[in-house]
Order: C-alpha cells, then sequence, then structure tokens
C-alpha cells in the first residue's frame, strides 16, 4: 500500500495545480467505493470490538451495561490466567514456526528436485495442510488419546499425553507442524523455482560445492520467500485456537490468548472482558507484524533493490 | 490483511458454550437446583395455560439441534396431521448438532428480538440464562396447573427466579453400565471397589462440562451443594463434597480407574469400555445402545447410581425443555405445541422409537416400554433420584470453576481439599459478577 502511494504521488509535484486536483478527486471517487467496503467489513468490526472492551454488559439483568474504562485491560494483563496464555502461545508460536520452516525448506528442496514421481510427491505432502484443522486435531487426540490410542500401543507405555504438562503441549505443537509445514514447503517451492538454473551452473563451473551452492545461492536468493512463509506462519500461530480447543479444551497448559479470549466472552459470555481480551492478542499480532515489517521488510526491499 | 486478523480473532471467540454430555447422542445434557438460586427476574410476560385452548390460527417455528434421532421431525408431522385440519402448523429448523452452536444461534435471534423460533428446543442448563435476559414467556400458569403430569426433578431444570420458564420435553441421566457376573452396584464405594478387581471404572473426567455432572453426582449423593439456598454464595467447600471428591482421586490412585480419565469424554469413555478391560462404565441413556452390540449383546447392565455410603442418591439431569421465545406472534399456538411435545403418545414414542427419555411417569409403565426398553424402570428410578445443576445466569463460569480444579485434582496436581478450596473463591467471584 506504501509503494502504490509513491508512486501516484511521485509524479503530482510537477503537474499543473487544478489538474492535480482534478485527478485526486477522480481517485478519490473510484477509491471510496472499496474503502467504504473496508471500513463496513474490517474497521466497523474492530471499533465495535474496542467500543465493547471498554464496558462490562450485565450476565444477569437484561440490556443493563457499564462504563468501565480500561480496567477490562488491566485486570486482564494483571490475571495469571491471561498470562499464562500468553506464555503458552509465545512458546507455541516460537518452536512451531522454528520447526515448520526447517521442515518445509527440506520438503521443498526435495519436491524441487526433478525426478520421477514428482507430481504425486508434491500431491501427497501437501495433503496434511488440505485436512482441515479439526479433522487434524481430531485425529491426533485418536492417536495419542490413553492408554489404548496407537502410540501408547506402539510404544508399549501407559502416558496420559493430552492430560499432563508438558507433553498436551508438545503434542499440539506436533500437530501443527504436520499440519502446515507443508504450507512452507508450498511458498518456499514458489520461491525455489523463480532461481534461475544458471546461477548454480555458474557456481558450479567455479567448483562451488553443494553445501557452498545451498549457502551462498539458494538461502539468500530464498529469503524473500522465507520471510513471507515466516510472517504468515507466526501471525496464524499467535491465533491459534483450534487445536488446543479440541485437543484440550485450553487446559493442562495449552491455554492460548485465542481460547482464553472466546472462554470469556462467548461460554461465560463476559462480552466487555473477552473483547479487551481480543483486542490484546489483536495488539500483539500488530506488534509482531510491525516488527516483521521494520526489521525484516527492510531487508526485502533492500534486495529487491539490489 | 492485519486487520483481517482482527477480524478473525474476534468472530472466532463469536462461538460458544459446552453443555453436559455428548455431542453424539445430543440429548445428553442435564442441570438444574431446587432452590433456582441467585436472581430474579422481573417484568417478563407471563402466558396464561388458556391460551393454547384455542390461539389465532397459523404456523410456529420449532427450532431445535439436530434432529439425529428423528423425533423432532416425527413430533412435528403428527402435530400437523392433528392441528393441520384446524388451521394450525408448525415447522421444524434445525441448528448444528454441537450444543455450543444451538444456544448461540437462539442468542442471536433472541439479541434480534427475532420471532423466528417460536418454540426452541432448550438445553436445561440455558433456562436462568435466558430467561434473565428476558427471552422466554413465563410459563408458571400452564405448569403449575399441570406440574403432576410430569416426573419432578425436569421441573427444577424450568425453574429459575420462582417462576417456571418451559415445559419439559426430553430427560436424560446417568447410569453405570456393567456386565453380568458383576456385582450390581449397591454403593459409589462398592463400585469402586469392584471396580479395582474387573479392570476399572471409567467416566468423563477432562475438563469440561460432563466432568462437571460426573463430580456432582458423587457430591450431591454425598449431600453436597454447590450453592447456598438463597443462591447467593458458594458452599462447594463442605466435608461432603470434599468426601467425594477424595473416592474419586483415590480411585485413581489406587487404579479404579485409569489415570486416562482425566482427558476422557463421552467417546473416549465409550471407547475405552469397548476395549473390555474395564468393568464399569458411567454413561448417559444413549451408551445402551452403543455397547449392547457384539460380545456385549444380552450381557449389558445399566443400573442407576448408587448410593454414596453413609449418605444419599442422585443423578444429574440432561436433556432439554420447549420454552417459548418472547417475541412469538403466537405464543398460544407455540403453548398448544410444546403442550403437544410432552403428551402421553409422543413421550411414548420418543423412548420407544427414538431412545430419549420420557418426562411423564405413565410412559415407563406401558408394557410395549417395558418390553422394548428393558432399562426402563432405572431410567424412572434415575429421573427420580436425579438433581439439577445450579441454576444461574453465572452458570458457565461455576462449572468452569468446578471442572478445572476437580480435573486439577483428579490428575494429582492438587489436593482435592485445595481444589474445592479454589473452585470455591472462584465461584463466589462469579457470583459477584456484574
Amino acid at each position: 500500500m506504501a509503494t502504490v502511494a509513491n508512486q501516484a504521488g511521485a509524479p503530482a509535484p510537477t503537474r499543473r495545480r487544478s489538474r492535480s486536483l482534478s485527478e485526486k478527486r477522480l481517485a478519490v471517487l473510484m477509491v471510496s467505493p472499496s474503502m467504504i467496503l473496508i471500513a463496513l467489513v474490517a474497521a466497523w468490526p474492530i471499533i465495535y470490538a474496542i467500543w465493547l472492551s471498554l464496558h462490562q454488559y450485565s450476565v444477569r439483568v437484561a440490556g443493563l451495561s457499564r462504563w468501565v474504562g480500561a480496567d477490562n485491560y488491566t485486570s486482564a494483563v494483571s490475571s495469571p490466567d491471561w498470562r499464562s496464555a500468553l506464555y503458552h502461545t509465545i512458546i507455541f508460536t516460537v518452536i512451531s514456526v522454528t520447526l515448520e520452516t526447517m521442515i518445509g525448506l527440506g520438503m521443498a528442496l526435495a519436491m524441487h528436485r526433478a525426478f520421477r514421481g514428482q507430481g504425486l510427491l508434491r500431491t501427497v505432502v501437501l495433503v496434511p495442510w488440505a485436512v482441515l484443522t479439526v479433522v487434524t486435531a481430531v485425529m491426533w487426540r485418536t492417536m495419542f488419546v490413553s492408554p489404548y490410542g496407537f502410540i501408547n500401543t506402539i510404544l508399549g507405555t501407559h502416558t496420559v499425553w493430552l492430560g499432563q504438562e508438558p507433553y498436551a503441549l508438545i503434542i499440539i505443537i506436533l500437530a501443527d507442524v504436520w499440519k502446515t509445514s507443508p504450507f512452507i514447503a508450498l511458498l518456499l517451492l514458489a520461491g525455489l523455482q523463480v532461481i534461475p538454473d544458471d546461477i548454480y551452473e555458474a557456481a558450479k563451473v567455479d567448483g562451488a560445492t553443494a553445501w557452498q551452492r545451498f549457502v551462498r545461492i539458494t538461502l539468500p536468493l530464498l529469503k524473500p520467500a522465507i520471510l513471507v512463509a515466516l510472517i504468515f506462519r507466526t501471525l496464524d500461530a499467535l491465533r491459534i485456537f483450534d487445536l488446543p480447543y479440541v485437543l484440550t479444551q485450553g487446559t493442562v497448559g495449552t491455554s492460548t490468548l485465542s481460547t482464553i479470549a472466546q472462554q470469556t466472552f462467548a461460554t461465560n459470555r463476559l462480552y466487555g472482558q473477552g473483547a479487551a481480551m481480543a483486542i490484546l492478542a489483536f495488539i500483539i499480532v500488530m506488534l509482531v507484524s510491525f516488527g516483521y515489517i521494520r526489521f525484516v521488510g527492510g531487508n526485502i526491499r533492500g534486495m529487491t533493490a539490489e | 490483511m492485519r486487520r483481517g486478523l482482527g477480524i478473525a480473532i474476534v468472530s472466532t471467540i463469536a462461538l460458544t458454550v459446552t453443555a453436559c454430555g455428548s455431542s453424539s447422542s445430543g440429548s445428553s445434557s442435564s442441570s438444574s437446583s431446587s432452590s433456582g438460586g441467585g436472581g430474579s427476574v422481573s417484568g417478563a410476560k407471563t402466558l396464561a395455560a388458556s391460551a393454547m385452548n384455542s390461539p389465532p390460527k397459523g404456523t410456529i417455528t420449532y427450532c431445535t439441534g439436530k434432529d439425529t434421532t428423528g423425533d423432532a421431525a416425527y413430533t412435528v408431522a403428527q402435530f400437523n396431521a392433528k392441528y393441520g385440519a384446524q388451521g394450525y402448523h408448525a415447522n421444524l429448523v434445525q441448528f448444528p448438532a454441537s450444543a455450543d452452536q444451538q444456544r448461540t444461534q437462539f442468542i442471536q435471534r433472541q439479541q434480534a428480538k427475532s420471532g423466528s423460533c417460536d418454540v426452541f428446543s432448550s438445553d436445561v442448563i440455558w433456562t436462568a440464562e435466558f430467561s434473565s435476559q428476558k427471552w422466554l414467556y413465563d410459563l408458571t400458569p400452564y405448569v403449575t396447573a399441570n406440574a403432576s403430569k410430569f416426573i419432578a426433578a425436569p421441573l427444577d431444570t424450568i425453574h429459575y427466579s420462582g417462576k417456571y420458564w418451559g415445559v419439559p420435553q426430553t430427560s436424560d441421566a446417568a447410569f453405570i453400565y456393567y456386565k453380568t457376573g458383576e456385582a450390581v452396584p449397591s454403593t459409589w464405594q462398592q463400585v469402586y471397589a469392584d471396580a479395582k478387581k474387573t479392570g476399572g471404572i471409567v467416566y468423563q473426567g477432562a475438563p469440561y462440562e460432563g466432568l462437571t455432572c460426573d463430580f456432582l453426582e458423587l457430591a450431591f449423593a454425598a449431600g453436597g451443594q454447590v450453592l447456598s439456598a438463597d443462591g447467593k454464595k458458594s458452599v462447594l467447600n463442605s466435608p461432603q463434597n470434599v468426601k467425594a471428591l477424595e473416592l474419586m482421586v483415590s480411585g485413581i490412585k489406587q487404579g479404579s480407574a485409569p489415570q486416562a480419565v482425566t482427558t476422557y469424554m463421552e467417546p473416549e469413555s465409550d471407547q475405552a469400555f469397548d476395549t473390555g478391560k474395564y468393568g464399569y462404565l458411567r454413561n448417559w441413556t444413549y451408551a445402551y445402545a452403543v455397547h449392547n452390540t457384539g460380545a456385549l449383546k444380552g450381557k449389558l447392565h445399566a443400573a442407576a447410581l448408587p448410593t454414596f455410603a453413609g449418605a444419599g442418591k442422585a443423578s444429574i439431569l440432561g436433556g432439554h425443555n420447549s420454552v417459548i421465545s418472547a417475541y412469538s406472534a403466537d405464543p398460544g399456538l407455540a403453548l398448544k405445541f410444546a403442550d403437544f411435545f410432552a403428551s402421553p403418545a409422543m413421550q411414548k414414542a420418543a423412548i420407544l422409537k427414538f431412545s430419549l427419555a420420557a418426562i411423564i411417569p405413565s410412559v415407563y409403565h406401558d408394557p410395549d416400554v417395558l418390553k422394548a426398553v428393558p432399562y426402563a424402570p432405572q431410567l424412572l428410578q434415575a429421573l427420580s433420584q436425579a438433581k439439577a445443576r445450579p441454576v444461574s445466569p453465572v452458570y458457565p463460569q461455576i462449572s468452569q470453576a468446578i471442572y478445572t480444579n476437580v480435573n486439577d485434582a483428579l490428575a494429582g496436581r492438587v489436593s482435592p481439599q485445595a481444589a474445592l478450596q479454589k473452585a470455591d473463591s472462584q465461584i463466589n467471584s462469579a457470583l459477584a459478577t456484574f
């Protein structure tokens, strides 16, 4: 969006004022339908959620509400339950996104090679991504259910995987890695395919080893794709809801920002407090994405400029 | 993009609550309290019992969760067949199978003051919430005039703030299932002792509504309560409740129940019982049909929940009530439909054809029913000894306080005393909710 604005704005000073004004008007006219649409579908719900988060709504008297200012936010931030949800969310995000990126990169490299059965491999690898997350969760629950789930049968154990820390969170991370590594693989495969073969050939002629080619050519040229994948996955992971909801109902050390907000808002019908928790999650996601754009996005621009 | 993420979070949150019982049966929820504590509803519209005698002609809409048994479609068809000629019709609208979704769908319609659900099949734990929002007609005149027709306990589930807010429709209660040759469950203590010798007892110990039911069955039998008589404060941390929880916890520690029950909901407990390794299963009535097959065919027994040694018996009620929307255009006809649903003919069909627990006692003595439903006497006994979960507008929070802390105790993370103490203070702060 920023780049579009720059391009449109740059030629303006060289033109005559009246013409630029009418062009601006035309631009406003042409952009306004989509802006109104965005305002309706995006801005309004967020503003409404902020409005909710500054009030408390009575669960016992119909229609009664009161203004509480930032109370819902301070009580959320100071509550141990919310803090541990934040902590679990961060652990989940860091570990799952790291593993997914590494495994996804490996898958992409494997799929990129030309060989017989390439089409089949690509299809098979993508299957977990095609499975609905809730279905994934039910599958993993069945695998790990104790004591007769097949994991316990194979290991010959009676471990209650989903009933104790830290196993429950580990299983949720594994399920997420299983499901979303193919997504990263897909993004990175697209990135790999735009790297021209002649660069590799030139490097080979110069005597570069396979490792050198990977580190010096593949990784740097793949970086923009990796960063896009990282941003997608990080933002997604911060909002994780379905896996803990189905696998453990957000208990035994698996509550997340989304499960606790849902519990508060929908189950307990504390609309004000729940909305505040949702807005806090929203702010955290915003901060992380700003961080990416600031530190990583600059990188992308720098690289494309080179 | 980023905005979109925020919306996704907010809309994710606009989902819902779990009722007691399994999503697979769709009818296994339970609730209520005879004290009906903790709130008052004034200014709700009252419907006279006579309103159903000759209401304006028209069509009402009956909203219910997914009609997995076929009972709703059957009842609507019978209603139309009987009253269609007089100009009275009913439409069936099916909501999703999930209890959460049904509640959300109904709440959305009521918040919009829409009369698009004249009659709603309301889970027994939703009465206080819906009535305190003035979404329902006060049906006290009808219920008091007809009270003697119904089994007493289900009436508790529609009782809140001194008034009746619905008409019982179907009920449910849990059984102890066991196999031929095993001791008939007499006391909970005996069940746990026998379970140790026969592989164990499996029940629903995961932190969700189902565990609240499983725990309260023992706690109520032991003489415990959740709320004080006026409904204003928690009395959960009582010696009786501690005793009940200690029995459950020591059951796991000493091998009367597998440690894994702390992760079980209904489907997992059914699967565990199916492995044949466990002697006893605590589950709702639907489980009879699930297990009375294969090797167990004809060898499965269902018993009403036993006595807690030195105290009494209890069950927790599940099922649904017909409630009438305050925004219905033809509440008289809606009541006529609710009354028809509770009639002996429809109730007999419900238990005979659709394996649902009828809410009128005479059905259980019907020869056809006794012949086709081997557990009918036990079911009537279970319903007669049943108690309701606390009827409170903050019930979801109360239940959450119970199931999270009881689960912690079952998993051995805290002592039974500490768990109930924490749950007690959480319930008190829930009761102080604005």
